[in-house]
């Protein structure tokens, strides 16, 4: 009888481990090896033929004579430029909507607004981008906190790499406020939760004077903010003009912030600042702007990642959709390359830096040894405006391949056939 | 002798303009010269005199008393020809007072001083051609000049270059008054439809034959529209979307005028019969979706609109767009060969194509001996994005350089 029982039990789990294996898709291959026509690193020299071995989606080892274990597939890639993704540092794109129409809503999460099937993910798996913080917009003051995200899954939960990551705080006064009372309104939110956790401490001495159990936890609507005064949290703090600058750098500095400033056109004006001060700078998307001279009436040319470079700011760049050829981010670098940046410099911009700013550098941003294995392979040099992306690696796992996007198919070749209407006249 | 008092009489007359004045003859060495006539130049060399190409190619001696610029290894080719751009004028680029108005004419709004004229040569662009704007079927004269001159008169290379015709939904935009609220303007404006759009441009060509089968010459608008009719003025017609480039072409066969059509968002879907009846296409600005274009009708956008017409052999002219800011001609052209557009067509469609399309390709468009000195002078490859203009220079003379 019992001997029937356990048979039973076996079989059972037989079929379910069956059933299981078959339902899971393509199973990621344990040990891979890209040999690769060009390796960009971005942490060292570019390597030219060399090879990537991959273990369990992670990076073993990198270089030009590598052995590859005789049970790695290898992934032949000659003609192929092989570098780390693109990192996004800062979007608001893909949220079903981006702004909050209060102004105090620190406790919000991107997380609840991404949109998964949003045409914006898509689009960025196929421009390169594996890893970007969607935040959001720049017009709520205290607008919430974001999430990074991979441009891959049909679920957030799936696309998650990592959750509660920045808050973004936004110096632009909307609808009938002014700078002062925005400001104003900001200090006074701050004084009110320094008043919360004054009594909040105060409450918590009094019950370990009775020697009892404290078991008051932070009102959640003030964790966030609490988070970043512990510096648990990084504030994105949007500055619209150069003269909302100073007045994130004086939040910078009174409460003691991890800070990452989000630039908009003007703020340029403000460069000797925010150099002085160090600080991570995401620039804006339109980066050659124009400006009228008020003395000789001309307009002059300015380079925005030019200013920046100049003066040893490190910066991320971001993208727009509605802007030609401001979509990409290997153009918004190849932009700054043509003005005059380093190109090593460049490429930075668009992998290591963002993934340093929102904190995924430990895994992204780069080919080293112990990161996750996330590549994009190119047909050609990343700045170059004929290099398409061949195919984008996710940890060890192929996600999209050119050959295989009916989307971008449609978008670049002729339709089949568009039929000539008979005249009937 | 009566010259050599001129002359002397000159040069003493204007002794501070002398400086800054050119030498006579100048001369540009060059690592490669992209003639656009013919296969590229290998370290060749450009003689320019009074602002013409006077000698181009290989072994060719330099005059003594010539000023030099040694460009090295760069990349030297014409200056960029913009079939459709943003006008430099002051003010609103629409007349409204009337639906059909073939005597306005874009060149009497030209403003030397303008502020636009400077970012456009930045952009490498030499010859453009501007238009009034598109609220009217029949909007007005087109002019081709140079960004570059005192006057009106000495930036004009060629005035009632086009009419321009406008089918598309931007001459409805705003017409149709809201039911049951009065006119919002007291110039109550007709076509709210777009049968009513045709129906009009059909009235005025009509109207034109009868007016010319009656030997008349009293209406200025009726002898504009004619000579169109009669082929000495081309004329532009901006239209999107596939239905409306049928329309076009059969109106352009009914009243047999030149046409050349321009946008064009549809045109992939009709090329061969655009290709068919040898009509040039001056396209719009580029846009990636059709969610961008909200408010333009042309909803099906094809990437590679520009690679899909040149290969069913029509002739195409990319443009920076009339209605844009500021994007870059030559990064247009590099992404038009992304998308799929042959490289050496690209960079036809931004020089030679268009001053053909303009009618003016014996001034412009091509380094050759005759032409008009527009030459830029680049870091590389004109199809990077990398590449920088450098050197810019028109009739001859430097308008531009790169700190």
């Amino acid at each position: 009888m019992k001997s029937k029982f356990y048979i039973a039990l076996i079989a059972t789990f037989l079929t379910a481990y069956v059933i299981n294996a078959s339902a899971r898709a393509a199973p990621v291959r344990k040990k891979l090896a890209i040999k690769a026509g060009s390796i960009i690193t971005i942490s060292g020299a570019d390597i030219k033929n060399g090879t990537i071995l991959i273990e369990d989606g992670i990076v073993k080892a990198v270089g030009k004579n590598i052995e590859i274990p005789w049970d790695a597939f290898v992934i032949e890639a000659k003609d192929r430029v092989v570098m780390p993704g693109f990192v996004l540092a800062h979007t608001s794109s893909g949220l079903d909507r981006a702004n909050e129409n209060v102004p105090e809503v620190p406790f919000l999460s991107t997380f609840d607004s991404i949109d998964p099937v949003s045409f914006y993910f898509e689009d960025s798996l196929r421009d390169g981008v594996v890893a970007m913080l969607v935040l959001p917009g720049n017009s709520t003051l205290l607008g919430g906190t974001g999430t990074v995200v991979k441009p891959h899954g049909l679920t957030v939960e799936d696309m998650l790499i990592k959750p509660y990551t920045g808050l973004k705080i936004s110096l632009q006064p909307t609808g009938n406020t002014s700078r002062m009372g925005h400001m104003q309104r900001f200090r006074r939110y701050i004084s009110d939760l320094k008043d919360y956790l004054e009594e909040y401490e105060q409450r918590k001495a009094d019950v370990k004077e009775e020697n009892k159990p404290f078991d008051e936890e932070i009102d959640i609507r003030k964790q966030p903010m609490v988070d970043l005064l512990n510096k648990k949290l990084t504030a994105f703090i949007y500055c619209d003009i150069a003269a909302d600058v100073p007045k994130a750098i004086e939040i910078h500095e009174t409460y003691k912030l991890n800070t990452v400033l989000v630039l908009g056109p003007d703020c340029y004006k403000a460069v000797g600042l925010i150099a002085q001060k160090k600080l991570p700078v995401i620039l804006p998307p339109q980066l050659v702007v124009w400006e009228t001279n008020e003395e000789t009436n001309e307009e002059e040319m300015k380079v925005i990642p030019m200013i920046f470079d100049k003066a040893g700011v490190r910066f991320a760049f971001q993208t727009e959709t509605s802007q030609y050829g401001s979509r990409y981010l290997w153009y918004q670098a190849a932009t700054a390359v043509r003005y005059g940046m380093k190109r090593e410099e460049a490429l930075k911009s668009i992998t290591l830096y963002p993934a340093q700013f929102i904190g995924v550098d430990d895994r992204l941003g780069s080919i080293q040894a112990g990161k996750e294995a996330t590549f994009i392979l190119l047909t050609s040099d990343p700045l170059d405006a004929q290099a398409w992306v061949d195919k984008v690696m996710i940890a060890g796992e192929i996600v999209y391949e050119k050959e295989k996007d009916q989307r971008l198919k449609k978008l670049i070749e002729k339709p089949e056939e568009v039929q000539k209407p008979k005249d009937t006249d | 002798m009566k010259a050599y008092v001129i002359l002397l009489s000159f040069l003493l007359l204007m002794p501070a303009s002398a400086k800054d004045e050119q030498p006579e003859i100048m001369a540009i060495k060059a690592g490669k010269i992209l003639t656009m006539s013919g296969s590229p130049i290998t370290d060749g060399v450009i003689l320019i005199k009074d602002g013409k190409i006077t000698d181009i190619g290989t072994g060719i001696e330099i005059p003594e008393k010539a000023s030099v610029i040694d460009a090295g290894k760069k990349v030297v080719m014409p200056g960029l020809v913009d079939a459709s751009a943003a006008p430099p004028v002051r003010g609103d680029l629409n007349e409204e007072y009337k639906e059909i108005t073939p005597t306005i004419r874009i060149s009497t709004a030209l403003d030397p001083q303008s502020k636009v004229l400077k970012r456009i040569v930045q952009t490498g662009i030499t010859t453009l051609y501007i238009s009034p704007g598109w609220r009217n079927v029949i909007a007005g004269l087109g002019a081709v000049i140079k960004p570059t001159g005192k006057t009106p008169k000495e930036m004009i290379i060629k005035e009632d270059a086009a009419l321009t015709l406008v089918m598309s939904e931007d001459s409805l935009y705003g017409n149709q008054i809201p039911r049951s609220q009065p006119p919002r303007n007291f110039y109550f404006r007709r076509p709210t439809t777009r049968m009513a759009i045709i129906w009009m441009l059909r009235k005025s060509f009509f109207d034109t034959q009868e007016y010319v089968k009656a030997g008349e010459k009293d209406d200025p608008d009726l002898e504009i529209l004619a000579s169109a009719l009669d082929d000495k003025i081309p004329v532009r017609l901006n239209v999107r979307r596939a239905i409306n480039i049928r329309t076009a072409l059969k109106l352009a066969e009914e009243y047999d005028f030149q046409l050349i059509l321009d946008e064009c968002t549809e045109g992939y879907k009709v090329a061969e019969e655009i290709a068919e009846k040898k009509i040039s296409v001056v396209l719009g600005p580029f846009y990636y979706y059709p969610r961008n274009l909200s408010q333009y009708e042309g909803r099906e956008v094809n990437w590679n609109n520009a690679g899909i017409l040149t290969k069913a052999g029509v002739k195409v002219a990319l443009t920076s767009g009339a209605q844009a800011q500021s994007i870059d001609l030559l990064t247009a052209t590099a992404f038009a060969v992304r998308h799929g557009m042959p490289k050496d067509e690209a960079l036809k469609a931004v020089t030679i194509t268009p001053a053909e399309i303009l009618g003016v390709a014996d001034k412009v468009g091509t380094l050759e001996k005759g032409k008009d000195a527009d030459i830029l002078i680049l870091s590389g490859d004109p199809l990077k994005v990398t590449t920088r203009i450098e050197k810019v220079i028109l009739n001859g003379k430097t308008v531009y350089k790169a700190e």
